[in-house]
């Protein structure tokens, strides 16, 4: 597709192709915007948010009269379409694409919904999902006192519950969180990335930890995942810092400890939109495997072979293609080729080697009555 | 003096001291986006007990599993220390931006493909060239460029019998301008027949579309689209025409048509779908009987001598068709048969 707007230097379009989609994807950019109204506590977690984000992090200092889940209820299902909803996620993508950025970290505060903090992913310029928590018992980095890691480094993620991949919506959840905290895919050096992660830096990194509250045994019992977000348990995000120590035994990974840096924030689970599937399916699609990789041995399809029942792997051999001309038929005295040859040299064809010999069957029994 | 206590302590600190971890198997490690999945569920008694405790625990038991995993790949050294090389991450995320569109091919492009030419690719084709006189690398093109020199040395031979007028310089510098002038307009006519090929392409498949549908709604009536009113101006349908090879033709091509005809029919595909009753040890002109009476074919097929395997193709080919019955399946050598044309039709059926 022809741009539509056209670099006028060298540096403008620097710029530009910076944009561009890529094999391998930079960081998402954040964005964290100001709803209407917000607390103390939601300027204080997206403060904290925002310093683990950093440098992809932008800040929208002004107040902003957004409210993407105007027409979700609380059952997560469209009522109607809204003027409201509509207006503001127009904005989010209009923001979006003047600051490249897919995602976004709204806060705002009601009576109805207090402490309002809302995750929203963007794909290709259109919002994808939306998830809406409530914060509660906020402690700050600077509350608490100790070592701090140093920004630019995406932290390490620990996810624990089962919930994280039995149930849709912490299924959700961890996908937006990993979305939020992860960096680029350009360290993984199979998917054609040339950096590595520094093993050194691992001391003194950022553990991001989440948790859950213990599974309600309503949520067990229950297979529908239509169950009221009252009954869901709450979430616990934790962050800590890493201290290494050498190891006693014969182990080449250190002993780990970790130390709380903050900031430490519970979300309680509001509403949600579920991503548009055929948006879904678009972003979830993945670059092919190079050649020059499939080489080396990474992607390559194990063609006919497969493990039975048994657990026993079992191949499958192409034995090529059966030459029906060299089909050995019936055997008789009067069909042997250098008696038949002498017998009747005035015959038709019989030069044609290729189709007599497989024809022999068929047609030599009313050839040689003819005789 | 008990010492239980103190050895108890002394092995405390051992096993905080050790990498182990109890419940590895149900920690899911994905290292390639630094991410450990605890499956545990949570335990309520602990949580209830000492949430930051309970918290720091799991999340540390967690984290070593995934230090232990990362310490484990392979690394490569660097000046900061040894670099673990990540595998590609086990848990997808959905992308931010669509996967970059292959560029279209410019008409050279598509040319030295066609003619098999393969030139350096841009990635290897250097912007410097060496300079024998200067013993040094200048740029090809652009700020010093070596497409300058002529203009921009100082002295510059002028042949005899040149004009008064004659200025190489200017000379040269009218030939390099015509040169970008027409790489842009290159340049450009490829932009824009990329731009037509993605119209046109999709405008083509949509109007084959469109009439496949309207052929096939015209042709949806109980009449077969024939007491319809027509439109004026509405072409006739027109119907698939069908072919035939020529009664005389090459006679080796009509046996390999034959031949794989027969090895087609030998084939897994084939042989799936011969029922039990068109199974070739059963005698056709005896007057076939229906499919439903195997237990007839089955008593018959006793009492016959079995027939090779081989020879079971043979005879499936030869009543595969009634025209195959007559021998057309295998021609004599050398003369001309009907066979070429049934074998035609064939491939056409299938």
């Amino acid at each position: 597709m022809l741009r539509t707007v056209k670099p006028k230097n060298a540096r403008s379009k620097r710029a530009l192709d910076a944009r561009e989609p890529k094999e391998i994807e930079d960081g998402r950019i954040a964005i964290f915007v100001k709803g209407t109204k917000t607390s103390e506590l939601l300027n204080g977690v997206m403060k904290d948010l925002m310093a683990l984000k950093k440098p992809f992090a932008i800040s929208f200092s002004k107040k902003n009269d957004i409210h993407p889940l105007a027409a979700v209820n609380a059952v997560s299902s469209y009522s109607s379409t809204s003027k409201v909803a509509e207006s503001s996620i127009s904005s989010l993508e209009f923001w979006a694409s003047k600051n490249d950025a897919s995602l976004f970290l709204l806060s705002q505060t009601s009576k109805k919904r207090p402490d309002n903090l809302t995750f929203i992913r963007m794909f290709n310029g259109r919002v994808l999902d939306i998830v809406e928590f409530g914060a509660e018992n906020w402690v700050g980095i600077d509350q608490i006192k100790g070592p701090k890691s140093s920004p630019g480094h995406p932290p390490l993620l620990h996810f624990a519950s089962e919930l994280f991949t039995t149930h849709p919506r912490y299924i959700q959840i961890k996908s937006m969180l990993m979305s939020f905290f992860t960096g680029s895919t350009a360290m993984t050096t199979e998917d054609g990335g040339n950096g590595g992660l520094s093993l050194k830096g691992l001391e003194g990194e950022c553990v991001v930890s989440v948790s859950v509250a213990p599974t309600p045994p309503t949520l067990n019992n229950a297979t529908d995942s239509s169950s009221s977000p009252t009954t869901l348990p709450k979430i616990h995000l934790r962050t800590y810092i890493t201290s290494v120590s050498s190891t006693s035994g014969s182990s080449r990974s250190p002993r780990l400890e970790l130390t709380p840096m903050g900031p430490s924030i519970d979300f309680v689970l509001r509403r949600y939109t579920n991503p548009d599937p055929e948006l879904l399916k678009q972003a979830m699609r993945r670059p092919k495997v190079k050649k020059a990789e499939i080489e080396s041995g990474l992607g390559k399809k194990r063609k006919n072979l497969e493990v039975d029942q048994m657990g026993d792997l079992r191949g499958r051999v192409h034995v090529g293609r059966q030459d029906l001309g060299k089909l050995q038929t019936r055997k008789m005295k009067g069909l042997k080729k250098g008696m038949f040859d002498e017998g009747d040299g005035d015959d038709d064809g019989d030069e044609d080697g290729d189709s007599e010999e497989e024809n022999e069957g068929v047609k030599k029994k009313p050839k040689l009555t003819q005789d | 003096m008990d010492v239980s206590n103190i050895l108890a302590e002394q092995a405390q600190r051992n096993n905080d001291k050790s990498t182990e971890i109890e419940t590895e198997s149900t920690l899911d490690v994905d290292a390639g986006s630094i991410t450990v999945t605890d499956s545990n569920p949570i335990d309520s008694e602990t949580y209830n007990q000492n949430l930051e405790s309970h918290l720091l625990s799991i999340a540390r038991i967690g984290t070593q599993a995934l230090f232990n995993s990362l310490f484990s790949l392979p690394s490569v050294s660097s000046p900061d220390g040894p670099l673990a090389q990540l595998p590609s991450p086990t848990t997808h995320l959905p992308r931010a931006k669509p996967l970059p569109k292959p560029k279209p091919p410019t008409k050279w492009e598509m040319f030295a493909k066609a003619k098999g030419i393969q030139g350096k690719s841009k990635e290897k084709r250097t912007k410097r060239v060496w300079d024998e006189e200067k013993q040094e690398w200048v740029n090809k093109w652009g700020w010093k460029g070596k497409n300058k020199e002529t203009e921009e040395q100082w002295i510059t031979e002028v042949p005899m019998g040149a004009d008064l007028d004659h200025d190489p310089r200017k000379i040269a510098r009218d030939e390099r301008k015509d040169r970008v002038a027409k790489n842009k307009k290159q340049q450009e006519s490829n932009l824009a027949r990329a731009q037509k090929a993605l119209t046109s392409s999709d405008r083509e498949s949509r109007k084959t579309e469109l009439e496949r549908t309207l052929s096939m709604s015209r042709t949806s009536t109980a009449s077969m689209g024939k007491f319809d009113r027509k439109l004026e101006g509405e072409k006739k349908l027109k119907g698939v025409k069908r072919k035939f090879d020529p009664a005389e033709g090459d006679v080796a091509a009509e046996a390999k048509a034959s031949l794989d005809l027969l090895a087609k029919m030998n084939s897994d595909a084939r042989k799936t779908r011969i029922t039990q009753a068109q199974r070739p040890n059963k005698k056709p002109h005896l007057g076939a009987p229906p499919p439903s009476l195997t237990g007839y074919i089955s008593s018959q097929s006793q009492e016959q001598p079995k027939i090779p395997e081989k020879r079971k193709s043979l005879m499936c080919a030869k009543r595969f068709d009634s025209l195959a019955k007559d021998g057309a399946v295998f021609p004599w050598a050398g003369k001309v048969t009907g066979a070429n044309q049934w074998a035609k039709d064939d491939k056409s059926i299938s």
